[in-house]
């Protein structure tokens, strides 16, 4: 397989556990069970942090998905995840 | 028809021709419907509302001619007409000839019909003002006057109702009228002229036949046509249109009208004369407010009409012009009123609007012919209805079948696939599983269905014809796929055209599997990858020769170090898979070489789907087996990956055994770099987490599964003690041991042997060369176990932090009864793998062996029985612990039932 297109380095990563950061302060940990071209992924066993400042505080919260669909316009990033949990 | 309207507000103004006793009588529907709604509508019915204007509500009723006939038609009609004759000079009220029908007629006739109707029963002051200028038409120059019925022609066309000549004549001699009206009164009155002239015009349509119309034709344009248009100019007050005089023609003696006739026949196919040039403009005016004086179209001859349409487009332009000029909104309006081009050239769409139109004439005729005030229920129900079967109809008929297929086709096209398996896998999969895999009706039946049920459609609609529509469907199906088949050749044809100078690559032919890409950089020229083949990186070159040249290269290099490195360098693997995949080409080509790997395998799934052959070369190239380029073979890094796992029971469908035999020499060489078997070895990972103990489970499902079947199905004594010995020599066996992974990976092995070994033992069916070959390498196994064997057994910490792991990822078997976690609970570690390896290594072994073995794992028997015999110590009744006490001696008994000994309720003794 030739990598060609931006999105082959995320085809790399089917089956992997990567790191989506979304729009809305939420990021997603997961492994990439599926994608297409506009960037909407399919995560199984998903952690979802959501970030939000409560009187001038960051908080987070946490949810979790045996799987999860992420629509693709709401994501700014893909990666690996830095720490294995 | 007249041009302007009757004043339906019914001013009080004087009425001319004496008619003024029935001005104010209402306007009755039964009187004056003639019954013309059931006909069709008429071209430019689409512009009622701006004809009529907004304000004029639907359904409001117009005088048009006195028509007492009710439903009369055409016959009614033309009595009339001759009637006219006699009546016209004297009362109008007994003229019910419709404007359309005196619309057409002579010119000073026409005047007076128009006049007629509006005197009956409204009045129609307009007519009246008009009279009073015909002195002054009647001095219009000739040229002018032959020029305007020309024009006239050219927009007004349709304004010849048959007339008899003798009509005209009868009429001519109607005197001017007097009076005038101001501009508002005069706008008033165009406007409701109007109204009524398309309601005329709707309606009065159907009712003249067009054999009627033709044979009267000669007639009309003889006589009437041409003065008859002129005189509607006639009804414009002079102040408003200051070049109204040149229309004016409506005056001259009937004998002129042969000339003019001829003159407008001439001129009328003639390109525009100067002059007549210079005159357009001021005409305009004019000309608009003639325009609702048309009649259909329809009534025209049908020579006239190619004639007309020709000159349709001049005509909007002047309008369009003239809509700036115009002084009152009249004439704006009867500008808009034209009729274009483009609704005569749509058939269909006046079609459809004359059957909304009729449906709803026909039920408003329906309540009124009944007479009686509906029940406001009725009237409701009615009405929803009505709206009901108008939503139905408004879009009914706009699209073809044909059209229709083909959207049913185009849509489909996307769904259909020739190879469904490979790009509709998982709709197949779910196909089967939902019919219980039965392999029932056809692929393409099934869409078929699946899309008619899912596009909405009642199958079959009104009539249930579920088969007729099926079938249809079937077809465009059928259809579909061709197109489908088709569709892929285009597109290795056409697509991706690298154009010259251009950045990217042009893709020419889009579907929803390849959509259009923003830019597609152009993938790396031969050159560049022949580099990268010299420099070692990749192995599947494009000729088979430097292939071979650059391995050489590789080899005469790396290969020597690159061994001896990696004997030395499993102590070092560290958990982190990275270290393992730096030396194998880094993390993202070994991802890249899995995905070649998945690309090959669903590609040789499809061939064998198809039936047809099979080849594995690309295969077995994409595997990497036995690259020395690096440190760690590429294969071994592809199974640090749970889909380089996954993959692999499918990789070996396609392998023969000596392909298989070599993958796993390589796996048992390469054992120690292998990523689970450092995680799973409580050496080098002490505290393993959830995911690392799933990804053991994995591949201890997967793998190890794919080994034991291989092993037991085809693989003989020597090859299952080349394996051995390739891990023996390559490895460090008891870091291996240390990994239940890697144990199991031992114990599969000797076990087989054993297994092998004993049966030949009867049938005689291993040479003795065999068997002492064996025997050494079993010693050598041994040797490299030996003072390590206690090592097997993993440090109680560690257990527990397994059985932690596990429980914790399985919370609803957390119930306990208290105690030490490993022993109460029902999650604790299960030493079987241990004693199944004692006991196959001591199966093969000879007595001093067995002897060894016992000497260095005296202390975990003894420490088993004790444990065991405490579970039931401190609660004798507890079926959990009597449950767990059995397991320990089952597991413990694996071992020593090998040497002829049992333990038991504490004891060991010999086995009976």
């Amino acid at each position: 397989m030739s990598l060609e297109t931006p999105l082959d380095l995320l085809k790399l990563n089917l089956d992997e556990k990567v790191y989506v950061k979304l729009r809305g302060a939420r990021e997603l940990v997961g492994i990439l069970q599926a994608f297409d071209s506009h960037c909407n992924i399919v995560l199984s066993d998903a952690v979802e942090t959501i970030y939000e400042l409560v009187d001038g505080e960051l908080k987070s919260n946490e949810k979790t998905s045996e799987m999860l669909f992420v629509r693709g316009d709401t994501v700014t990033l893909i990666t690996t995840p830095t720490d294995d949990e | 028809m007249s041009f302007f309207g009757f004043d339906t507000s019914g001013p009080a103004s004087g009425n001319v021709h004496g008619s003024s006793g029935n001005s104010n009588k209402p306007l009755d529907f039964e009187d004056t419907y003639r019954g013309f709604g059931e006909y069709e509508r008429e071209e430019d019915d689409y512009l009622n509302d701006e004809t009529f204007g907004a304000e004029v509500e639907f359904g409001t009723d117009f005088d048009f001619g006195h028509s007492n006939l009710g439903g009369g038609a055409s016959g009614s009609r033309s009595a009339n007409v001759s009637g006219q004759g006699a009546t016209t000079s004297g009362s109008y009220a007994t003229n019910s000839r419709s404007y359309a029908v005196a619309a057409s007629s002579a010119p000073v006739q026409q005047q007076q019909q128009q006049q007629q109707p509006m005197d009956t029963n409204l009045d129609m002051r307009p007519m009246e003002s008009l009279w009073g200028n015909e002195p002054v038409q009647n001095m219009l120059p000739p040229q002018l006057q032959q020029q305007q019925p020309q024009q006239q022609q050219q927009q007004q066309q349709p304004s010849q109702p048959p007339q008899p000549p003798q009509q005209q004549q009868n009429v001519m001699p109607q005197g001017p009228l007097p009076g005038a009206i101001s501009m508002e009164e005069l706008e008033r009155q165009q406007r409701q002229m109007q109204i009524s002239n398309q309601q005329t015009f709707i309606q009065g349509y159907p009712h003249q036949p067009i054999p009627q119309g033709n044979a009267q034709f000669g007639n009309q344009y003889q006589m009437n046509m041409p003065p008859g248009i002129p005189g509607q100019y006639q009804q414009m007050p002079p102040q408003m249109f200051p070049q109204q005089q040149q229309g004016q023609q409506q005056q001259f003696p009937p004998q002129m009208y042969p000339q003019q006739q001829m003159n407008f026949m001439s001129q009328q196919f003639q390109p525009p004369q100067p002059h007549m040039l210079q005159q357009k403009q001021p005409q305009q005016p004019q000309q608009q407010m003639q325009q609702p004086q048309q009649q259909a179209p329809q009534q025209q001859p049908v020579q006239q009409q190619p004639s007309q349409q020709q000159q349709l487009p001049p005509q909007q332009l002047q309008h369009a012009d003239v809509e700036s000029l115009a002084s009152s909104d009249a004439s704006q309006k009867y500008a808009s009123s034209l009729p274009t081009p483009p609704h005569q050239h749509s058939p269909l769409y006046q079609q459809r609007e004359g059957v909304n139109q009729n449906t709803m004439r026909e039920s408003n005729r329906r309540m009124s012919k009944r007479g009686e005030p509906l029940s406001p229920e009725e009237q409701k129900r009615l009405q929803i209805r009505q709206a009901k079967v108008e939503k139905i109809l408004k879009n009914a008929g706009l699209m073809t079948p044909r059209d229709k297929d083909f959207i049913t086709r185009y849509q489909l096209s996307q769904i259909v696939t020739e190879d469904p398996y490979n790009e509709d896998f998982y709709y197949q999969v779910y196909k089967i599983i939902q019919s219980g895999g039965i392999a029932g009706k056809s692929n393409k039946d099934l869409i078929a269905r699946a899309y008619l049920e899912h596009s909405g459609h009642r199958l079959g609609g009104r009539y249930k014809r579920a088969d007729v529509a099926l079938q249809r469907m079937q077809n465009q199906v059928e259809k579909a796929v061709t197109v489908a088949k088709e569709r892929p050749q285009k597109n290795k044809d056409h697509s991706d055209i690298a154009r010259e100078g251009v950045l990217g690559k042009i893709s020419s032919a889009m579907n929803s599997k390849a959509p259009r890409r923003q830019l597609q950089i152009p993938s790396p020229k031969s050159g560049e990858e022949e580099d990268e083949e010299l420099s070692g990186k990749l192995s599947n070159a494009s000729t088979p020769v430097l292939e071979e040249v650059t391995e050489s290269l590789n080899n005469v290099g790396i290969s020597e170090n690159s061994r001896s490195r990696r004997r030395s360098s499993y102590a070092f693997s560290s958990v982190d898979q990275s270290s393992v995949l730096s030396r194998s080409g880094g993390r993202k080509f070994v991802l890249s070489l899995i995905e070649s790997v998945y690309e090959v395998v669903l590609e040789l799934e499809a061939q064998l789907r198809s039936g047809k052959t099979t080849d594995n070369s690309s295969l077995w190239e994409s595997l990497h087996i036995g690259d020395e380029s690096f440190e760690v073979c590429p294969f071994i890094s592809m199974l640090s990956f749970d889909k380089g796992v996954k993959i692999i029971p499918r990789i070996f469908n396609f392998l023969d055994k000596q392909q298989k035999l070599q993958l796993l020499q390589t796996f048992f060489s390469e054992l120690s770099h292998l990523n689970v078997i450092i995680i799973s070895s409580f050496k080098t990972n002490p505290s393993p987490t959830d995911s690392q103990l799933k990804k053991i489970e994995l591949f201890q499902a997967v793998f190890l599964k794919i080994i034991v079947s291989f092993l037991s199905s085809s693989a003989n004594f020597i090859e299952i003690m080349g394996l051995l010995l390739h891990l023996i020599r390559n490895n460090n066996v008891s870091f291996i041991s240390t990994s239940k992974l890697g144990l199991n990976l031992i114990t599969i092995l000797i076990s087989r042997a054993a297994l092998i070994k004993q049966d030949s033992n009867r049938t005689n069916s291993l040479s003795s060369p065999d068997i002492q070959a064996w025997n050494e390498v079993y010693d050598k196994l041994f040797i490299s176990l030996e003072t390590k064997l206690s090592l097997v057994f993993p440090p109680k910490d560690y257990q527990d932090k397994v059985v932690k792991e596990t429980s914790s990822s399985l919370p609803s078997s957390s119930s306990s009864t208290g105690s030490s976690p490993q022993q109460s609970s029902p999650q604790y570690y299960d030493q079987a793998y241990i004693w199944q390896f004692l006991a196959s290594l001591a199966l093969s072994g000879k007595l001093n062996h067995q002897r060894i073995i016992i000497d260095e794992i005296r202390d975990e028997i003894f420490g088993t029985i004790n444990s065991a015999e405490d579970l039931t110590k401190a609660n004798p009744q507890d079926q959990s612990a009597l449950y767990r006490r059995e397991k320990l001696y089952q597991d413990l008994n694996l071992f020593l039932n090998v040497m002829g000994l049992v333990a038991r309720n504490g004891e060991i003794s010999e086995l009976k």
